[in-house]
């Protein structure tokens, strides 16, 4: 008897209609039928020749070639006599050191997250994203650097806002310096230059919008990030949200920027403070098993959610919104891609937020 | 306190780091280029640096990561026979030092950190691990080409300069002609035909295994770090055999180390045989493949 043995890093979720395989070693995934879930499935507890007896003659090398995809994509091996038991499951856990991984800071300039380098170190933050309102030069973000040369931080993403004095030399001294900020984004261009490819040493983005908090949360194939513990975050925890602490414009302490509830301000309560507050980590644990429509996707493991702008059609036992992200114009019923400002059942939730002007924005 | 003993900038050491801040342990790094005063200090020994000061008493624990472990200052003194008498004094004040410290809970040593291969394979096969059929030459006269393998024993795999391969590395490699001349002294060993090969990290009694799966693939059919980027070979978590791991066991325990990374080949013929061991090499990203988490691992046995 031969015997199929799935690699334990394969895994497979399954959808309303249809099953995403993702390769968590080699960091891809592509959709395929329930047809095959039923036979990987069945492998699973039967032998090849055993399962081939339950199909007829016609069905038999479809079958076959479902086995030959699956170990030509090396989702698996074929052993005789029986399973190879060497081969534990890979573990699900999500084990990752730190209270906190990513923070978000809006600010008028960079003395803000200068101002909290002794927090971001203490509670370990290892990536930073920074939206500035006001224009940097070379120096501002050198200080910057120097504020985080001996800390945790790892990554440091920039958006500020374009000026003229942005050139190839402001970027050269940057890069000769740069050791921690990895991209830039410059907004409110008013020409767009090209991209800089791999010239500095971080990628620099340059756009016409003018970026603003209430841009974020689209789920898009694009976002999609088949990656091991991205993944097993997801698994385990609220993908969007675990982990993450932002500081509006205002100085206001939130679990997301976005995300209504305020849990002090920079000027009288520390980041530990806030992150004390029982109601911080509210939405750490809600997985999208537990989110309307989400639960029945098949990109779910890989997909990045959003908590703060939802449909608000749902709400938990514990008072939690679990609607379907509103920016997510994907349905696992239908498996099409959609517009979702255009979906005519979005529209109140739209209205509530006050997106209607960004997506008159984006459109145009 | 925990003592960490390691090169500067080293990413294990790192990773470690962050889960020890995490458990909230107290820890000393130790850079390399930090040399240490020895003082008594109410009847303690107390040791000084530029930029760490601890008694030793105060140490729960070390960990020897890599370099050349812990560095002590010594005086110069004028006249030859003073200064050889005062050098011995040091000597035996370092050495007691290195002793009380390697006596604690610890990872590692740095006093027998440096393994011979060649002494390594004798005792795993005391140890009851089968060993691939090995022999040192300096000719190829018994040496069955295609059918055997060379590699090199020494500990440092990466030359400096190299020539036929860019980043240095020197790999395992199959023998395929015979060579008319003598050579220095080289190790050929049978090359097994393998089903795949097994990564196996060691700690205080523990294993966690990973299965590579190279042979599918002819970059890497005989060494798996010739990696081939596009398609990397399958990792996979493994369960090496009960007794296989306690053979493994035995071997860390007769060496007298206490985590290390030991190689493996299943072979066509189902049998495991053992390569080598790597007492300081990287393990992360197996770890990290396998979602084992090593670098906690360590800082919890701290």
């Amino acid at each position: 008897m031969r015997y199929f043995n799935l690699y334990s890093n394969i895994l497979i979720t399954k959808g309303a209609n249809r099953i995403l395989i993702s390769d968590l070693q080699r960091n891809n995934s592509e959709l395929q039928s329930l047809e095959l879930y039923d036979i990987i499935e069945a492998l699973k507890s039967h032998a090849i020749e055993t399962l081939m007896g339950f199909y007829d003659e016609d069905s038999k090398p479809i079958v076959g070639q479902y086995l030959d995809f699956l170990v030509d994509k090396e989702y698996g091996f074929i052993s005789t006599g029986d399973r190879d038991h060497s081969f534990p499951p890979l573990s699900l856990e999500y084990k990752d050191a730190g209270l906190v991984s990513d923070i978000f800071i809006a600010c008028r300039d960079l003395a803000r997250p200068r101002q909290l380098a002794p927090s971001i170190g203490n509670l370990a933050i290892k990536h930073m994203v920074i939206y500035c309102e006001q224009e940097l030069a070379v120096a501002d973000f050198l200080d910057l650097e120097i504020s985080f040369s001996d800390s945790s931080v790892e990554s440091i993403e920039i958006f500020a806002p374009c000026h003229a004095g942005i050139n190839e030399n402001y970027l050269q001294q940057l890069s000769e310096g740069a050791r921690r900020i990895y991209s830039l984004v410059f907004y409110k261009c008013t020409t767009i230059q090209p991209e800089t490819g791999d010239r500095y040493k971080f990628k620099v983005v340059f756009t016409s919008r003018h970026l603003k908090i209430n841009a974020c949360g689209k789920v898009d194939l694009k976002y999609f990030n088949t990656h091991l513990p991205k993944v097993l975050e997801a698994i385990n925890h609220n993908s969007c949200l675990h982990k993450k602490i932002g500081i509006d414009i205002n100085g206001d302490i939130r679990n997301c920027p976005a995300m209504p509830q305020r849990f002090g301000n920079i000027r009288d309560c520390s980041l530990e403070e806030a992150l004390n507050h029982k109601a911080f980590k509210n939405y750490w644990n809600l997985t999208k098993d537990h989110i309307a429509v989400c639960k029945d996707c098949e990109f779910r493991n890989i997909c990045t959610d959003c908590r703060a702008y939802t449909e608000r059609t749902h709400i938990n036992e514990a008072g939690l919104d679990n609607s379907k992200p509103l920016k997510c114009g994907y349905s696992p019923y239908t498996n099409q891609w959609e517009k979702w400002s255009e979906n005519p059942l979005k529209q109140k939730a739209i209205r509530h937020y006050g997106l209607q002007e960004l997506i008159k924005n984006e459109e145009a | 306190m925990i003592l960490i003993l390691s090169s500067n900038a080293e990413i294990t050491t790192d990773a470690v780091i962050m889960w020890l801040n995490d458990l909230k342990k107290a820890y000393i790094r130790v850079h390399e280029d930090e040399f240490f005063e020895i003082k008594i200090i109410n009847k303690k020994f107390f040791l000084e640096s530029y930029r760490n000061r601890f008694f030793i008493d105060d140490i729960s624990s070390v960990w020897y990561r890599r370099g050349g472990g812990l560095k002590f200052k010594r005086g110069q003194y004028h006249h030859e026979a003073v200064n050889q008498n005062m050098n011995e004094a040091h000597y035996w004040l370092e050495d007691y030092v290195i002793k009380k410290l390697e006596a604690k809970k610890h990872i590692n040593k740095q006093s027998n950190s440096r393994l011979n291969k060649l002494w390594v394979l004798e005792e795993a096969q005391k140890a009851g691990l089968k060993v691939p059929r090995y022999f040192l030459a300096e000719n190829t006269d018994d040496v069955i080409p295609g059918k055997m393998i060379t590699k090199s024993f020494t500990e440092n795999v990466i030359l400096k300069s190299a020539y036929e391969h860019q980043d240095g590395m020197l790999y395992t490699a199959v023998v395929t002609q015979q060579e008319q001349g003598s050579f220095f002294p080289t190790f050929f060993q049978d090359k097994i035909e393998k089903e795949y090969e097994i990564r196996s990290f060691y700690l205080d009694g523990k294993i966690w295994s990973t299965a590579i799966m190279s042979q599918k693939d002819k970059q890497t059919e005989t060494d798996h770090r010739k990696y081939n980027t596009a398609v990397p070979n399958r990792n996979v978590p493994y369960d090496l055999p009960l007794e296989t791991g306690q053979k493994l066991n035995e071997l860390f325990l007769a060496l007298d180390i206490n985590c290390g990374s030991a190689d493996f080949i299943k072979g066509k013929d189902g049998q495991f045989y053992f390569l080598e061991i790597n007492p300081l090499g990287q393990f992360l990203g197996l770890s990290a493949v396998c979602n084992y988490a090593l670098d906690k691992e360590i800082a919890l046995y701290l």
